[in-house]
């Protein structure tokens, strides 16, 4: 099995995101390895234990290899970095369109990416990418099997009112949910190899990018301006002691908040 | 460039790498792991099979052989989580390790140092004594010479890992009238039905860093053969002390940044939210001053330390520097906890906050790698003399 | 001017869902603004109910009928829209934030190389009918108001209860059957069964009213007092990452950064304590009560409502309470 995992590097939850003007964000220099990529790395590492192949992890971003490296730690074989100043400012279909070109003629038997990154939380690149690469997608899965021998897997993906069983030939592009699996923690020893780990650099233009299709330019939903999240109005603590508290809240969400 | 403050871009990510392990692995556990006093054999097993305890010894016996600044970013985000781990921890791949790796003959690291690094076999140090703990030229327990080897005879105390501890290696002296010059290092392990060895004495409850336990070991005329003598010659014991206490006290540096950050962190979310008189408390100026004196001399200590890493690293000789930074960044991490304490207020004395956990962590840290009063001493002495 | 918007119609064994109704609603409201026809947008089998009950709701439903439609798979749901889009362009066309919208509107958009806003709190149209939207980032750390381009359609998810479904809606749409050929070969996904989630509740992203409760609660039997009262209250049960992690309640119900983005008019957060991961999840819902044992807890800077005090008290108090009070 020869499979590529995207992955991205985004800022820690915890990180200080600060508006510095309208179109402008300043984030905190905490990054972490996006929580879903680490799912779909694990996926794609379990498959090739069991049936042999390749990993690849491969990332979009010329500032931050450390998400390749996470990859290389828990165990993948290679990284790729698609690396080019000319590329900052891309939405997700941007993205999906530099992966499509590099990955157009290579062998593969799937793609694993993360449900969406912890960042923008789009969930576009994995799905558009499949589009572009005109083979099946399946979003948000929580269970994966492969039968290598069929070039076929099963895979279970979460609904609104269940769980969704299906059947998808490969190779199909599949991104991976909370619940998929529990990502290994690294072996000190792969932490050391993946310190060293030589990282194979693309730049677009080799790629045969069109300028106009990636960066700022392409984009066709473009940001206003950014906006700290809507104020919600002060509390209102009950200070009432029980069980007169109970009573003053069933009245006051239906007298004055108005949603009983 | 002469002067360089950057970490590199794989020492940054060595760094994340430690702190996602510690947020995984530890973190979640940290309150059971300081309510229960227990050793955790399971956490211990798993961290172990990672690989850790071999960073810093050679990679024939399974080791990693990293640098010191490697070791030193290890250290400072594993005391991030348990205090009392990072003690067990740190004596396995430091203290307890340190001359074996060093002077243990290949049999001798075959049958110790490899189970040691796969977290099979548990290691400690013992220095300390009830009538000698920084005062090393006090240490009563004595090696005699006999044919063939050694017969050790003494107590000693407030051993790490000591009573789970399958090996120790044991400063002892050759003739108590030498002082500093009679100390030697070697290596004992545990009474068997057929081996000679320690027997374990009383356990100890502590304050803090519960986890790791704590106790006394016993030498009853126990008997090892020559080859676990470990050293060169006799008499470089106290050099070779040293030579160990400097990676001991930048390490014990390591995790009084790693303490004090954690209690201010948690210390300032708390002052961000807590309403007192219509404000956050982080409004009020005498408040804020806690925060400003505990950033500089956070900063400053950080740097100190990393210097002292760096001097090791280089084999740069720097036995006074390493015991001021550490110095330095202990008292620093004791202003952090109590002013942490009073920024809680009251809920600062309740176990349902945790900075009441860093304040009784952070208290050992004043005594391990020598006394304050014994450093402080010492090294106004040599200041003085010029 | 002439050109529509269009909302993707949802539906459940033969119901439309409340998403669907709450888009057309809003887009009755901009159809106002720019005189636009409202069209829904209808692929399935066996629609008659739901075609029905959308019938006052919009001025047009295309209604695509094919048994390879149902259940939805991305790939006949794109077969079959494709040349739809491509003939009618659209101006605008809407989805819900749902397991289909966001599974689907990628890869229409990256089709038809136009631009798509998914996971939206807020939308605006102006005369010339261009989409202004407002979306979450970061978890919801900082929104980020965008404008579309010159590009047809608009494509947009949206998220559950960001318009409010019309009472009189007043529109009697014309239904208009496409024609739908699908090649079954052609389609590559093969939906083999669904594994129902126990219990009629809706998901919660989807409910009116959620309720949680967090490790406060001490243990999973104790849910038990969560599920009484969101009987009362006709409302799903959420919780929070630690107790998923303890392996109390289903992934499905954990709201939160690694979980679930819920919109529910009424949250009600019961031993609670706010940690990041969680508050973000729960930004943009409408009215939030919380009830923790720690008057510090960083939940109550996020509420609207909130009560220092013991869930095993509060909450079956609040159920009685509330059993009275809507029975009257």
């Amino acid at each position: 099995m020869d499979i590529f995992v995207l992955v991205k590097q985004v800022p820690d939850p915890e990180a200080t995101i600060r508006i510095k003007t309208d179109t402008e964000l300043e984030i905190e220099n905490k990054y972490f390895t996006n929580f879903f990529d680490e799912i779909a790395i694990e996926a794609a590492l379990r498959l090739k234990e069991k049936f042999g192949g390749k990993v690849t992890v491969l990332t979009v971003d010329h500032r931050r290899v450390d998400a390749l490296r996470r990859g290389i730690s828990m165990g993948a074989d290679e990284a790729v970095q698609i690396a080019d100043p000319a590329l900052e400012g891309s939405d997700p279909f941007a993205i999906a369109r530099i992966l499509t070109a590099y990955l157009k003629d290579k062998p593969f038997d799937l793609i694993l990416a993360g449900r969406q990154a912890m960042d923008d939380d789009s969930g576009i690149v994995g799905i558009a990418l499949a589009e572009a690469l005109n083979i099946p997608h399946v979003h948000s899965i929580i269970g994966l099997e492969v039968d290598p021998s069929k070039k076929e897997a099963k895979v279970i993906r979460e609904v609104e009112n269940g769980k969704e069983h299906l059947t998808c030939p490969l190779p199909a592009l599949f991104t991976c949910q909370k619940g998929l699996n529990t990502p290994r923690i690294p072996l000190v020893m792969n932490v050391m190899k993946a310190m060293k780990a030589q990282i194979k650099k693309v730049d677009s233009a080799s790629l045969g990018m069109e300028p106009n299709k990636v960066g700022s330019s392409s984009l066709q939903v473009k940001v206003l301006r950014y906006l700290p999240p809507p104020k919600r109005p002060p509390v209102k603590m009950i200070k009432e002691d029980y069980p007169e508290n109970v009573k003053i809240l069933v009245r006051l969400l239906r007298e004055e908040a108005k949603v009983l | 460039m002469a002067l360089d403050f950057t970490f590199t871009e794989e020492q940054e990510f060595f760094r994340q790498t430690i702190r996602d392990t510690v947020n995984r692995m530890i973190m979640p556990r940290v309150k059971e792991l300081d309510e229960k006093e227990e050793f955790p054999w399971d956490l211990w097993r798993e961290f172990a099979a990672l690989g850790y305890l071999g960073l810093r010894h050679e990679e024939k016996y399974g080791g990693m052989g990293t640098d010191t600044i490697t070791q030193m970013i290890f250290y400072e985000e594993l005391a991030r989580g348990s205090c009392g781990f990072f003690m067990s921890v740190t004596m396995q791949i430091l203290m307890g390790t340190y001359f074996i790796g060093r002077f243990g003959n290949e049999e001798i690291k075959q049958r110790i140092l490899v189970p040691a690094i796969k977290g099979e076999k548990i290691g400690t140090i013992c220095f300390t004594e009830d009538q000698s703990g920084s005062d090393l030229a006090g240490t009563r327990t004595l090696a005699t010479k006999v044919d063939g080897g050694w017969r050790i005879n003494g107590r000693k105390q407030w051993i790490t890992n000591g009573p789970i501890a399958d090996f120790a290696t044991v400063m002892a002296t050759v003739d108590p009238k030498l002082g500093l010059k009679g100390l030697n290092f070697f290596l004992v392990e545990r009474k068997t039905k057929d081996r000679d060895g320690f027997v374990s004495g009383q356990r100890l409850h502590k304050l803090g860093s519960r986890c790791s336990v704590t106790g006394e070991l016993v030498f009853d005329n126990v008997f090892i053969p020559d080859e676990n003598f470990l050293g060169e010659e006799i008499g470089k014991g106290v050099q070779y002390a040293g030579e160990i206490l400097n990676e001991v006290r930048v390490m014990t540096g390591m995790s009084a940044l790693a303490i004090a950050r954690e209690a201010m962190e948690d210390a300032r979310q708390y002052a961000n939210n807590r309403i007192a008189f219509g404000n956050p408390i982080s409004k009020y100026q005498l408040i804020r001053e806690k925060f400003a004196k505990f950033w500089a001399w956070y900063e400053a200590a950080r740097t100190f330390l990393y210097k002292c890493a760096w001097m090791i690293q280089n084999n740069i000789p720097c036995i006074n520097e390493c015991m001021l930074a550490k110095y330095h960044a202990t008292e620093m991490c004791m202003y952090a906890v109590e002013e942490a304490m009073r920024i809680y207020g009251g809920n600062a004395f309740c176990t349902e906050y945790p900075v009441q956990r860093y304040w009784r962590d952070a208290k050992f840290l004043l005594y391990g790698g020598g006394t304050h009063e014994v450093l402080c001493d010492y090294l106004g002495r040599v200041y003085c003399k010029g | 001017m002439a050109k529509e918007i269009w909302v993707l119609a949802e539906h459940q064994e033969g119901k439309v869902k409340g998403i669907t109704f709450e888009l057309l609603s809003g887009s009755i409201e901009f159809s106002k603004q720019t005189g636009q026809k409202v069209a829904a947008i209808l692929l399935g089998s066996g629609l008659e109910e739901a075609t029905k009950s959308l019938i006052p709701f919009a001025d047009k439903i295309y209604l695509l009928e094919n048994p390879l439609l149902s259940p939805y798979t991305s790939d006949a749901y794109e077969s079959a829209l494709l040349p739809l889009l491509k003939e009618h362009e659209p101006s605008i066309f809407l989805g819900g934030a749902t397991s289909t919208g966001k599974d689907l509107f990628p890869r229409l958009a990256m089709h038809l190389e136009t631009g798509y806003a998914p996971d939206c709190t807020e939308l605006s149209v102006n005369e010339e009918g261009r989409l202004t939207i407002k979306r979450p980032l970061f978890g919801g750390k900082v929104f980020a108001e965008m404008v579309f381009s010159e590009a047809r359609p608009q494509m947009a998810t949206v998220r559950n209860h960001t318009f409010l479904i019309r009472e009189n809606p007043g529109r009697s749409a014309e239904v208009l059957p496409i024609p739908t050929r699908l090649d079954p070969s052609s389609l590559k996904k093969r939906v083999i069964h669904l594994e129902k989630s126990p219990g009629a509740r809706l998901d919660i992203t989807e409910a009116d009213i959620v309720v949680a409760a967090g490790r406060g609660i001490k243990g999973p039997e104790n849910f038990k007092l969560i599920e009484d009262l969101a009987e009362v209250l006709n409302a799903s049960v959420g919780t929070t990452r630690a107790v998923v992690d303890e392996g109390w309640r289903d992934l499905k119900d954990q709201i939160g950064k690694s979980g679930k983005n819920i919109s529910a008019r009424l949250y009600m957060a019961f031993g609670i304590s706010g940690a990041i991961h969680h508050i973000l999840g729960i930004g943009t819902c409408k009215t939030i009560v919380a009830v923790d044992t720690d008057p510090n807890a960083l939940i109550f800077n996020y509420a609207d409502y909130g009560i220092v005090g013991d869930l095993f008290k509060i909450v079956p108090a609040l159920t009685e309470e509330l059993k009275r009070v809507l029975a009257s």
